[in-house]
Formats: C-alpha cells, structure tokens, sequence
C-alpha cells in the first residue's frame, strides 16, 4: 500500500509530470502554429530562435506583463475562479495517465471513471467565466459552450464504456496491458468507439468543426473575453493542456498505450499521442465550423444512437 | 381564475433588441453597418447603412477629363480593377463613335476575364473564411491570385489598380513571354478549381452550413435587379457577355452556369463554374490573338460631341453601368454609376427575413459585395 | 421502404466521410509543398520592368511642356519654368507630392521627351511627414529609400 517507496515514487512522478505539462503546453502552442502554417503554405514563427521555438515563451512573458483588467459589476470571486476551474481539472486527468510500464503518478482502480469526473468539472469553469463577466455575449457564449460539453458528454462515456467492457477493468494501466496482442483500434467494434470517442472529444475541448464558444466573431465574443493576462494564458493552456489530455486517453484506450517493440515504453506513447494531436489539428485547419443547432443536432440525433448502438452490439459480442 | 391566466402571460414574454453589426466588423466585406432587429436568435428586421466609403467619384468626374478620370474607376471596384476600366473606357468609346484595333479587343478580354477570375476567387475565400474554416482556402485562393497579380504586374505595372484600358485600346502592348506565362497558369489553375472542389464544395459541413440558406426566389431577384452570379443562382439565365455580346465575346465558346435552388451553396457553385469557363475564354483568346496595333491614336484630350452614351459590362459582380451625359467639353457634365453590389445589396434585408444570426455571415458572404462600389 | 430508408441513410454517411476525407487529403498535399510566402525583409521580390514606382526625373531631357503635370488627375506635379540663353524652356522648380500620388502612370505616358518616368521604389515608408514633398530635381531624393532593382 502506502509505502515509503511507493510514496516517494507517487511524488517525484507527479513533479515529472507537472513539468511535462508545463512543457508541453508551450511546446503545443508552437506547433500549431507551425502546422497551421505549413498547411496554409506559409512559415508562421522564424523569428524568436531556432524556426520561432521560442515563440511561446515571448507569448508567455508578454501575457505576464499585462495588465490585469476585472470589469466593473464583475461577481469577484465567480470571474476570479473560473480560470482555476478550467485548469485544475485537466490536470488532475494527468494523475492516472500511463506514461510508461511504471511512470504513472498513481494507478488507480477506478482510473476511466476518475478521469471522467475531474473532466467533467471544466463544465463549471466555463459557465462561471461566461456568467461572472457580467457581459450579455459572454454569458451567452459561456451557456453555449455548457451545453455543447454537457451533450457531448453522452457518447464520450458510451464509447469509453464499450473499451471498458472489452478489457474488464477500469484502470488504465490495465487497459494498457490488455492490448498485449493487438491494438483496441482493430477490432472493428472497437474502431467504431475510437471514432466516435475522437469526435466527441474534440468538440468536449472546443475544437476543430466544433468550435463555435472561441471562435464566435460575429455577435457573441465568447465566455473567455472579458480575461487578459495571465487569466487569459490560464484559458488557453488550458485548451492546451485539454488537447493533450484527450489524446493521450485516446492512445490509452484505443492505440496500445505505451506497448511497442524495441523502443521504451515513454517515447511509444508520445509518439502515438502526438500523432493524434497532429491529426486533431490537421482537422481544425481543413474544415469550416458547424452552426450551434448543428452541433446539438449532430450529437443528440446521430453520435448518441450510435454509440447506443455500439454498445448493445459489443455487448451482444461479449455473452 | 381569468385575472391569473392573464398574469401569467405577461409574465413570459421576449423583447426584440436592437444589434448594430457595425462598420468595423470581421465578417461584413468592407464597411457596411447592418442594423438588425432581433428577437432572440431570428432576425426580424435589417437596415444596412451606407456612405462609409463615400469618396464622391460622380462628382470629381465633372472635373477631370476623360482619361484622367481612368484611374478613379480602378478604385470603385477595387477587386476588379480591368473589368471597371473597361466598362468606363467603352461607354466612353459610345460617346466618341470610336472604333478600337482587332488586338486591343483581345487583349481587352483577356486581362478582363483573369481578373474576373481574381475575384471570384477573394469572392470564394472569404466566404470560406465567413463560414468558418479559418484560413486555409483564404490563403489557397490568395496563392493562386498573387499568380494573375504577378501576371499583370508583368503587363501594365500595378499590382492592384491597373489603369491599364484606356480610351482607344489599351496602354502598351503586351511584353514578350507573357502568353507562354498566361498558358502555364491556365494549365496551374484547372487543377487547383478541382482542388478547390474537393476541399470545399461537397463537404458535408460546407453543405450542412451554406445549403437552403438564403434562399433567393427568382422573382423577387430581378424585382430588385439583383444581378451577376447571384441572379444566375437562382436560376435565371441572363450574362451580358451572351445576350448583348461586347468586345469580341461572340466569338468565343463557352457556357453560363445558372444555379437552382438560389441558396448560398449555389451562388458559390455558379462562381466556381464561372472560373473555369473564364480559364476557356482566355485559352480560346490568347490562340487567336491577332497581330497589330493594341491603340488608336486619339488626341491627347477628348471633346466629345454633346450628348449621351449607356454602356454596360458584365463585371465579376453583376452588371456595371456607365451613363455620361457630354456638353461637348472636355469635361464630361455628368456621369453616373450603376455598380452592381447596390442592388445585390438591397436584397439582403430580404433575404436575412428569419434566418438565424449565424446565417446572416453567411448570407452577405454568398452575396459578395463591395462597398467600394456601392459608396463610390 | 425502411430498407431504402436505411441504405439512403448509409449512403449519406458514406459520401459525407469520403467528403471530409477528400478535404483532409487536399491540406495534406498543401503541406509538404514550399511556402509561398517570402522572409520579408530578409528576402525582397523584386517588381517588374514595367512597375510603376515613386516619379523619377531626367532633367536634362525635360523640355517643359507642362504635359505631365494637366496630365495627372490627382495635381501632384508641380512645375515652373525658365528660358536659357538659346530660347529653350527647362525646369526651375519641378515638386512632387508622393500623398497626393495615384501610381496611374499617366504622366510617364505622354512624356514626349520620356524625361519623367517611375522607378522601382515600393517600400515608401518615412517617419516624417514633410519627406513626402520631394523636389524632382534634386539627384539624392530617393537615396533613404530601399532600392530593389528588378531581374
């Protein structure tokens, strides 16, 4: 249980990881930009270092330094800590992520269902940022973002039950192992919930087709305008930090994890989680954006049938 | 009983709000304000409002002459900067009973239908861009447009406002390599419209956002005169090049693309349509282009016989006017602009009746209007 | 009738994915091409023979004819002339205001002589105002100026 080894482990893992998250959320900023970039046949960054590597790093200082505006009629400790709320949970996610056969802060018994719940709390930090700005459009902008995250809940928790149904347990390392002879992503009913799961994270974290909270420039400025700053920065690594969090549970879940042959466990798993960020933001730049009523429409009248229907079938397979 | 029945509904009722989409906005093409009257997420009314490009060209032309007035019209609609000259110098042409070279004509069309093909293409960016996916077709349809840009550097020497048809033909012959230049993009461009069609127009999000969105019925188009590709959208068949041939568009084959339904998805489908059959009267021009001389020698100022001349263009937008009245000076007495985004502009508080506030983006996209000209 | 339903349904979702699939396949190609796009201001394109930049002056050639200056629509030419010995006209004061310029060309067109003509200046920037009032005849007007000569 709780020994002096295990503690000791537990805790320099999770300092390993806090600094990986850290990194890598500037490290995702650049490369967007730089994917973005090249696929619009253009450069982005060159400046700032070696190709413009150092560019999130300017973007980080300059957000420092500005100044903190709070708007007047503003609930205080609502718009204070709504920030928080979008962060935090994300990276509470990260405690139950295997990075290799041993780098994973804790293992626990219940870790899809643990990573289920702290995800769901950004809900919170969404709506408390749209409502504490005391702002009509970002009030409305922070409803929709709610209720685009609440619906896409459905299928993102049918389509990680059907893995969990195949592997028979709920902690992600186990999961892992029980991809020993091949991939989830394989079988076909699986595939299926991969496809699925993809889709209904990306619009969980506001992206690709699904972005209409942020990106909203015609009336509704979107529930994150009113921050500037370092509350801003917090908002956006958080978008970051999100993208990586839904990859990496996608490898898990549906790619094998960290299994792989000759190379160690950790550089497998980033390899396979940066593959899928790549075609997350591949997706962005290709595709225009759905209209709100779309989006609802596309996840209550299309993904949840479906995933219901999976579900039946893989347990049809599994009697 | 009755008085709570009467309480409780006035309890729930919804106001209509006023919303000024204003001048500086990301998504309006230019600077046009729409005032809208919404009530929740339909729009019950519009009032666009004009005037904030209003640089008084009608008026300036009363005091220059005739060709110094040349290029003021480059400004008007700034995307298409030859079709203008064109319009201008042919009504002018009316006027002065003045015949131009077999050449001039040629090169006219050519450098005509490029830019026609120049603005479609900013037109079909930015309504890709309107409708959300960020930049990438923006930044493809840019690619492709620094090509004719670079094209018509090589020609007359500007990027953007060419001055380059005068009255009398055009003002310098074209240099040498510039046709090998013009056959290599005709070749360049057929494949990236293909492109184009397979990133963006069967897309199953483009459709769901742009099908059966402001739907343009036929009668109400030519009620108010809309003209262009939004009139052959919703399927009437009317091009100024077919009906009242001009320069030497009789001589050429190719076909106008008339839509069906007049949603939004059809205006961009006729625009694409219009690219690729602007790329067979280029090829059909540049293989028959005749030798000689591209100007007639004119005097250096104009003094036109008094009296009147209309003469109209099919410009990448609908159709361009130009009606001046001579009292025999040098200076024209009066001259008037019919440009073609006014009225393609008076339809949209139509056309916005019921639709959402993300559809409005969307249906001014698919409209493609230009304040330049519509405040001149 | 369900069964038609059902295979119509299908095939909406089947052309629907092709469609996104297309779409992808296209941005992928765009990727692995060279940018379009240039370092500015390490790297500066050039412009053509026939650019038309900032308004230049021969002095030498120029006869005084005034027909570059009725020629412009916007007046930004501004001449006086003096008589030498032998009754020819030169210029005496010959101004320039780049504000006012259009860049039609017109007045390089019905140059008789071709005294004035457009150079290949593009970058005009300047920090102050009163640089925009260049006089015609002076031979250091543009030297601030970045010059990129075309190929």
């Amino acid at each position: 249980m709780f020994t002096l080894l295990n503690l000791t482990n537990m805790i320099t893992t999770g300092i390993a990881v806090l600094g990986f998250i850290a990194i890598s959320a500037m490290f995702l900023i650049w490369w967007e930009r730089k994917v973005s970039a090249h696929i619009q046949t253009r450069l982005g960054p060159m400046r700032v270092g070696w190709h413009g590597i150092l560019q999130s790093v300017a973007d980080a200082i300059k957000l420092l330094l500005k100044e903190d505006i709070r708007p007047a009629g503003a609930d205080k400790l609502v718009w204070w800590l709504a920030p928080f709320f979008v962060v935090v949970p994300s990276v509470m996610a990260f405690a139950t992520i295997p990075f290799g056969k041993t780098l994973i802060p804790k293992d626990l018994n219940i870790g899809v269902l643990y990573i289920l719940a702290v995800s769901s709390v950004c809900v919170l930090g969404v709506f408390m940022a749209g409502w504490g700005s005391n702002n009509k459009y970002s009030l409305l902008g922070g409803i929709r973002a709610a209720a685009q995250i609440i619906s896409y809940e459905v299928p993102l928790i049918l389509s990680m039950i059907t893995v969990v149904m195949y592997a028979n347990t709920l902690s992600m390392q186990k999961i892992v192992e029980s991809q020993s002879h091949s991939w989830n992503i394989l079988h076909p009913n699986l595939a299926l919930a991969g496809l699925i799961y993809i889709t209904s994270a990306t619009a969980e974290v506001n992206r690709a087709p699904f972005d209409i909270p942020e990106a909203e420039s015609e009336l509704v400025a979107g529930f994150h305008t009113e921050y500037s700053g370092m509350k801003f920065a917090m908002f956006f690594i958080g978008e970051y930090t999100n993208l990586f969090i839904i990859s990496a549970i996608a490898t898990t879940l549906f790619f094998g994890g960290w299994k792989g042959p000759l190379l160690p466990g950790v550089i497998w798993f980033l390899i396979k989680t940066y593959s899928i960020i790549y075609i997350l933001m591949w997706i962005r730049w290709t595709f225009p954006r759905l209209r709100v009523d779309q989006l609802m429409g596309f996840a209550w009248k299309f993904l949840t049938p479906i995933s219901f229907l999976n579900l039946a079938i893989a347990g049809w397979l599994l009697l | 009983m009755a008085d709570l029945d009467i309480k409780e509904k006035k309890d729930i009722f919804t106001e209509e709000f006023l919303i000024n989409m204003g001048p500086q906005h990301p998504s309006t093409h230019g600077v046009l304000s729409l005032e809208l009257k919404l009530d929740g997420e339909m729009v019950l009314e519009c009032t666009p409002h004009i005037g904030y490009l209003h640089r008084s060209f009608e008026k300036l032309a009363e005091n220059r002459t005739y060709t110094q007035f040349i290029p003021f019209t480059d400004r008007l609609d700034y995307v298409a900067s030859m079709n203008n000259n064109l319009g201008y110098c042919m009504a002018v042409e009316n006027l002065l009973k003045l015949d131009i070279t077999d050449r001039a004509k040629y090169i006219r069309v050519i450098v005509a239908e490029l830019n026609r093909i120049a603005s479609h293409l900013i037109a079909i960016g930015t309504f890709a861009q309107d409708l959300g996916a960020f930049a990438t077709p923006l930044f493809y349809c840019f690619r492709e447009r620094e090509k004719i840009v670079d094209i018509f550097n090589e020609i007359c020497g500007n990027r953007l406002t060419y001055n380059y048809i005068r009255i009398g033909g055009v003002q310098s012959d074209l240099p040498k390599g510039i046709e090998e230049k013009i056959k290599n993009f005709i070749k360049y461009m057929r494949s990236k419209i293909d492109e184009y069609d397979w990133l963006l127009t069967y897309n199953v999000i483009f459709l769901a956002r742009a099908k059966n969105i402001g739907l343009l019925r036929k009668d109400i188009a030519i009620n108010y005169s809309v003209t262009g590709p939004n009139l052959r959208a919703s399927g009437v068949k009317r091009d100024l090049r077919k009906d009242r041939p001009y320069l030497v568009y009789d001589k050429f084959e190719f076909n106008v693309p008339v839509g069906v339904n007049g949603d939004a998805w059809d205006r961009y489908k006729v625009r694409i349509e219009e690219m690729r059959q602007s790329l067979k009267i280029v090829e059909q021009a540049l293989g028959s282009l005749p030798q000689g001389d591209p100007t007639v020698k004119t005097g250096r100022v104009h003094k036109p016989a008094a009296g009147e001349a209309y003469f109209r263009t099919e410009n990448p937008r609908g159709e361009l006017g130009f009606y001046i009245v001579s009292d025999g000076s040098a200076y024209p007495y009066r001259l008037k602009i019919r440009a073609p985004s006014f009225s393609n502009l008076a339809v949209l508080p139509e056309l916005i009746k019921d639709a959402k506030i993300a559809d409005i983006v969307c249906i001014s996209g698919s409209l493609d209007i230009l304040m330049g000209e519509i405040d001149r | 009738m369900a069964a038609s339903l059902m295979l119509r349904s299908m095939n909406n979702i089947i052309t629907g994915i092709l469609s996104l699939i297309k779409g992808l396949i296209i941005t992928f190609n765009n990727n692995f091409t060279s940018a379009t796009t240039l370092q500015y201001p390490d790297e500066k394109k050039a412009m053509t023979e026939r650019f038309r930049g900032l308004i230049d002056l021969y002095p030498e050639k120029c006869v005084a004819c005034y027909q570059c200056v009725k020629a412009c629509p916007t007046a930004c030419l501004a001449m006086t002339h003096k008589q030498t010995d032998e009754k020819k006209k030169i210029t005496n004061t010959f101004t320039y205001n780049i504000e006012l310029c259009c860049f039609c060309g017109l007045c390089q067109q019905v140059c008789p002589t071709g005294a004035i003509y457009m150079n290949k200046i593009y970058e005009i920037t300047t920090y102050e105002r009163n640089k925009l009032y260049i006089n015609l005849l002076n031979p250091e007007k543009y030297d601030e100026w970045p010059h990129t000569s075309p190929k």
